[in-house]
C-alpha cells in the first residue's frame, strides 16, 4: 500500500509518530521519574512537540528513536504492560495492571482504503487521518489519568516515602496472553479507530478495576537491619576504623528495602535477586551509598555485594526495563559526604597539636587524671549527653571522632538531604531512563540541592571542641571527678608527665572553641576561674555544682604547689 | 453542516462541589476540542480522587472560572430551582448577506455539550431541628456516611462522564472544521452559555431551528 506525502507528512510517519508519541504519553503518565529526578525545564515547543499538536516535552532516551521502537514496521503492534512489581519481595510475581496496544491494522480486502485512490483524495485522507490522530492521543491522554492506575502513579512520585511496590513497564511487539483468571479481572476500553491509508489505528487498554489487592503501602524509611560500625553512640567502640576501601563497602552493602527490577536481559546476579538494585546513584542511598562514591559510606553495612550494583544493559529485544530508582523517599546523599565523612577521621588523627613541653603557663582547668592527659583537660561534659564513657577506653582520637548529633546516624542522613521534591527539582534536563550505567545517571546527587549544613562542606573543618566531644570527655570527667581529685592529691607523677599535661592542658583551654550550648551560664564558673587568677572558658564549669568545683579548685592548687616545689628543686 | 449534540448525564452536586466539577468537565471537552498545539496540565481535583487535563491556555482557564462564577451566582438567586444546566458550543463564524440592523457574521454552531447539574442542599438529609449542640453522634456519624457515599457516588459519576466525553470526542469527528494552520491552542471559537432551568436543552435546539441565529440564552 502506497503511503502518499502531503505537507511532508506520509501515513506511515503519522503512524509512526503517534505510536512513539503514544507511548510517550503512557510512560510519563504511569512510570514515575522516567526522566530522572528532575522534570525537564519547560520550553519552547520543539518539533516533536509540534506532532499531533501535542507538546509532551522531551521524551526518554529509548523513545527518541521511534523507528527502535517498531524495527518492523508501522504494521508491528505496540504493546506497553504496566506492571506493579513488590519491592520489598522479590519473590512475589509482579502483576500487569495495564496493557495498552496500539496497532494499524489492515484494512481488510473489501474497504475502500485496500486499493490506492486518487491523488487528491489521499491528501485529504492524510489530513483526515492526521486530525483524527490529534483526538485519538488526547483521548489516550485523557484516559490515562482516568484509570486506577493513575492514583498509585501519584502516589510513588509525590510521596517522599517509599511504598511497598515500584511501577515498571515492558514494551513489546506481542502479547502475551491472559490467562482467563486474569482476563476477568481485567475491564476493556477501546478507543475508536482512526482509518489511514495503511489500515485502522486502533488503540485500547485492559486496565484492573481496583488496585487495592496490592496492598500498596508505605515500606519503612530505615530498614531493620544492624549498624555494626556506628559510631555516634558513645557505647560504640571509637577506636574502630573507618572502612576505607571500596571493596569493604561493597561487601558490606545492602539492597535494603530497594531492590531494583535491575534484571537487565539476561545477566542474573549470582548473589542478589533479579530484582537487584542495578542504579548506583540511588538517591535515598544513606543506606547503602552510592556506587560510584563507595569510600564515602562508611555507616550502613548488610548491603548486597557489588554484583548487585552492575550497571544493567539497554536491550530493545525484550523490552522490559525499569524505571530510574529515585521513588524511595531519602535523597542522595551530597557529594561532598567525603569530605564530611573525612572530617572526623582527620579530626580523629589530629584532634589536638600538643604544644611544646616546658610552657610556662600553666592552666589547670581539670580534672587531673593524668593516665589521659589529653582527655582529661577536655571542658567538660554538657548537660545534655547522659552518655558515660569509660574515660580509660577512649582516648582524644574518639573524643574528636564523634561527630555532632545532626549528623551522626542514618537518620541524619535523611534528615540532611531533599525531599523527593527536591530530588525531581534535581532532574537533570537530558533525564534518562536507559539503564546503560552513563554518567548521566550520577545526576540524581550531583545535581540535587540539597541542603546541608555549611559546616560540613569545609573540608577543613574540624571540630576538636565540637559539644559531643565536649559531651562525652565531659560526662566521662564529672563522673570521675569525685574520685580523681582525691586520686590526684596523691598522686606524684614524673616531671615530664606533668608538664606536658600542663602544657596540653594550656594549650587546649586557649585554642578551645566556646561551647554552644544553651544550657550553659557563665556567671559561677568565670568567678571560680577568675579565683584561680587563669581566665578561661566559663561555660565549662557551668553545669557542675559548687562542691565539684571546689574540690577541682582545691586539686589544681595542690598541683601547682608540687609543680612549685619542683621547679624549685631543680634549680637548687 | 451538522451541528452534534451530547447530553452529559446528570450530576447530582452540592453547592461547594459546582466549581470543581465544571471545572473537571469543561476543561476536559474544551480539552479535546482544541487542536491547536497545547502543552497539558494535569491538574488533581481537590474534592474528588480525580486527575483532569486542561489545555494549559491562560485565557480558557479565565474565561471558564468567570463563567462558573457567573453560573454560581445565578443558581443561588434561585434556590428553589434545582436542576440547572450549562451549555457549551463550538461554532464557526460565516459571513452572511449583509441586511438592514443584521451582522455580516454569523456564528454556526456544530457541536454543543450539556452539563446537567441537580444541585442539593447540604442539609437535606438533616433534621429540621437539629443543632450542633445536643448533636446525637450517631446521627452524625450517619450524616458523615452521608456524605461519603455522595462523595464516592458523584466522583463515580464524574467520571463516567469524562468517559462519554471522551467516547464521544472520539467517534465524532468527522463533522470537525477544519483545524487552522498553525493553530495555537484554541483551534475552534466556543461559548459557554448558562441555561435558565426553565429552559431545556431540547427548548433551546427548537429555537435555533425555527432562528437560525445565533441565540444568546443567558
Amino acid at each position: 500500500m502506497a503511503a502518499h506525502s502531503d505537507s511532508g507528512r506520509t501515513t506511515e510517519q503519522i503512524v509512526s509518530q503517534f505510536l512513539s508519541k503514544a507511548l510517550h504519553a503512557i510512560l510519563a503518565a504511569r512510570i514515575p521519574y522516567i526522566h530522572g529526578p528532575t522534570p525537564p525545564p519547560s520550553r519552547h515547543p520543539r518539533k516533536r512537540d509540534r506532532w499531533f499538536h501535542l507538546a509532551l516535552g522531551d521524551p526518554p532516551p529509548a523513545l527518541e528513536h521511534p523507528s527502535g521502537l517498531i524495527p518492523n514496521g508501522v504494521m508491528e503492534p505496540l504493546v506497553v504492560d504496566i506492571l506493579l512489581s513488590p519491592r520489598d519481595d522479590p519473590t512475589m510475581p509482579e502483576a500487569i495492571v495495564e496493557r495498552w496496544v496500539a496497532q494499524c491494522e489492515a484494512p481488510a480486502p473489501w474497504s475502500p482504503l485496500h486499493s490506492p485512490a486518487e491523488t487528491s483524495s489521499n491528501s485529504f485522507l492524510v489530513k483526515r487521518t492526521y486530525k483524527k490522530s490529534i483526538i485519538l492521543l488526547r483521548s489516550i491522554y485523557s484516559v490515562l489519568r482516568l484509570l486506577p492506575a493513575q492514583r498509585v502513579f501519584k502516589m510513588l512520585c509525590a510521596s517522599n516515602q517509599s511504598y511497598n511496590h515500584d511501577l515498571t513497564y515492558r514494551v513489546s511487539s506481542f502479547a502475551e496472553p491472559f490467562s482467563r483468571k486474569e482476563e476477568a479481572e481485567f475491564q476493556y476500553h477501546c478507543f475508536a479507530p482512526v482509518e489511514t491509508q495503511s489500515g485502522q489505528l486502533a488503540v485500547s487498554v485492559q486496565y484492573r478495576p481496583s488496585l487495592s489487592q496490592f496492598n500498596l503501602e508505605i515500606s519503612s524509611l530505615l530498614p531493620p537491619m544492624l549498624i555494626t560500625d556506628y559510631v555516634g553512640s558513645p557505647a560504640a567502640d571509637p577506636m574502630r576504623a573507618f572502612p576505607s576501601s571500596p571493596s569493604e563497602r561493597a561487601g558490606t552493602r545492602s539492597s535494603t528495602s530497594f531492590p531494583l527490577r535491575g534484571s537487565q536481559h539476561g545477566q542474573p546476579s549470582t548473589s542478589a535477586p533479579a530484582s537487584a538494585p542495578v542504579f548506583f546513584n540511588r538517591p535515598h542511598s544513606w543506606t547503602g551509598g552510592p556506587s560510584e562514591v563507595p569510600s564515602n559510606r562508611a555507616q550502613h553495612p548488610n548491603h548486597p555485594p557489588t554484583g548487585s550494583y552492575r550497571k544493567p544493559a539497554f536491550n530493545f529485544d525484550e523490552f522490559k526495563f525499569s524505571p530510574p530508582f529515585y521513588m524511595s523517599p531519602t535523597p542522595s546523599p551530597p557529594k561532598f559526604s567525603g569530605s564530611y565523612m573525612q572530617s572526623p577521621l582527620r579530626s580523629e588523627t589530629a584532634p589536638v597539636s600538643i604544644p611544646q613541653p616546658g610552657s610556662s603557663k600553666v592552666k589547670v582547668l581539670r580534672s587531673p587524671n593524668l593516665s589521659d592527659p589529653t582527655r582529661n583537660f577536655l571542658p567538660p561534659p554538657s548537660p545534655r549527653s547522659a552518655r558515660t564513657t569509660d574515660p580509660s577506653s577512649q582516648d582524644s582520637d574518639s573524643r574528636s571522632f564523634r561527630r555532632p548529633d545532626g549528623l551522626r546516624t542514618s537518620d541524619g542522613y535523611s534528615n540532611m538531604y531533599g525531599t523527593p521534591k527536591g530530588l525531581k527539582d534535581g532532574r537533570d534536563d537530558s533525564g534518562r531512563f536507559s539503564l546503560s550505567g552513563s554518567p548521566r545517571f550520577t545526576f540524581s546527587r550531583s545535581s540535587s540541592r540539597i541542603s546541608v549544613p555549611d559546616d560540613l562542606d569545609d573540608p577543613d573543618f574540624s571540630y576538636p571542641f565540637a559539644v559531643d566531644d565536649v559531651d562525652s570527655s565531659d560526662s566521662q570527667a564529672r563522673s570521675n571527678d569525685g574520685k580523681e581529685v582525691s586520686d590526684f592529691g596523691h598522686a606524684s607523677s614524673s616531671h615530664k608527665s606533668q608538664d606536658a599535661a600542663v602544657g596540653v592542658l594550656v594549650h587546649m583551654l586557649r585554642t578551645a572553641a566556646p561551647l554552644r550550648d544553651s544550657t550553659y551560664s557563665s556567671q559561677s564558673s568565670k568567678s571560680e576561674l577568675q579565683e584561680e587568677g587563669l581566665g578561661s572558658t566559663s561555660s565549662f564549669f557551668m553545669s557542675r555544682k559548687a562542691s565539684d568545683a571546689l574540690e577541682e579548685l582545691q586539686s589544681y592548687k595542690s598541683i601547682k604547689e608540687m609543680l612549685l616545689s619542683q621547679s624549685k628543686g631543680k634549680l637548687h | 453542516m451538522n451541528c452534534e449534540v451530547c447530553e452529559l448525564k446528570e450530576l447530582v452536586v452540592e453547592q461547594f462541589e459546582i466549581r470543581e466539577v465544571l471545572r473537571c468537565i469543561l476543561h476536559t471537552i474544551i480539552f479535546h476540542r482544541a487542536l491547536g498545539l497545547v502543552r497539558p496540565r494535569d491538574i488533581n481535583c481537590e474534592l474528588f480522587e480525580l486527575t483532569y487535563v486542561q489545555c494549559g491556555v491562560p485565557e480558557v482557564e479565565k474565561e471558564i472560572e468567570e463563567k462558573i462564577t457567573e453560573f454560581i451566582s445565578k443558581i443561588s438567586k434561585h434556590p428553589n430551582r434545582r436542576s440547572h444546566q450549562v451549555c457549551l458550543s463550538f461554532y464557526e463564524t460565516k459571513d452572511k448577506q449583509p441586511a438592514w440592523f443584521s451582522s455580516k457574521t454569523e456564528r454556526v454552531y456544530w457541536e454543543r455539550w450539556f452539563i446537567n447539574l441537580q444541585i442539593t442542599n447540604q442539609r437535606v438529609n438533616m433534621k429540621p431541628n437539629q443543632t450542633k449542640v445536643g448533636f446525637d453522634p450517631g446521627e452524625k456519624l450517619s450524616s458523615l456516611e452521608e456524605k461519603k457515599l455522595h462523595r464516592t457516588a458523584l466522583e463515580a459519576s464524574i467520571r463516567e462522564n469524562l468517559f462519554q466525553i471522551i467516547k464521544f470526542v472520539n467517534e465524532k469527528m468527522d463533522h470537525l472544521p477544519h483545524i487552522p494552520p498553525n493553530a495555537e491552542g484554541i483551534s475552534y471559537p466556543y461559548e459557554i452559555t448558562i441555561l435558565s432551568s426553565s429552559e431545556s436543552s431540547l427548548d433551546m435546539l427548537k429555537r435555533m431551528l425555527q432562528t437560525g441565529h445565533q441565540t444568546t440564552l443567558s
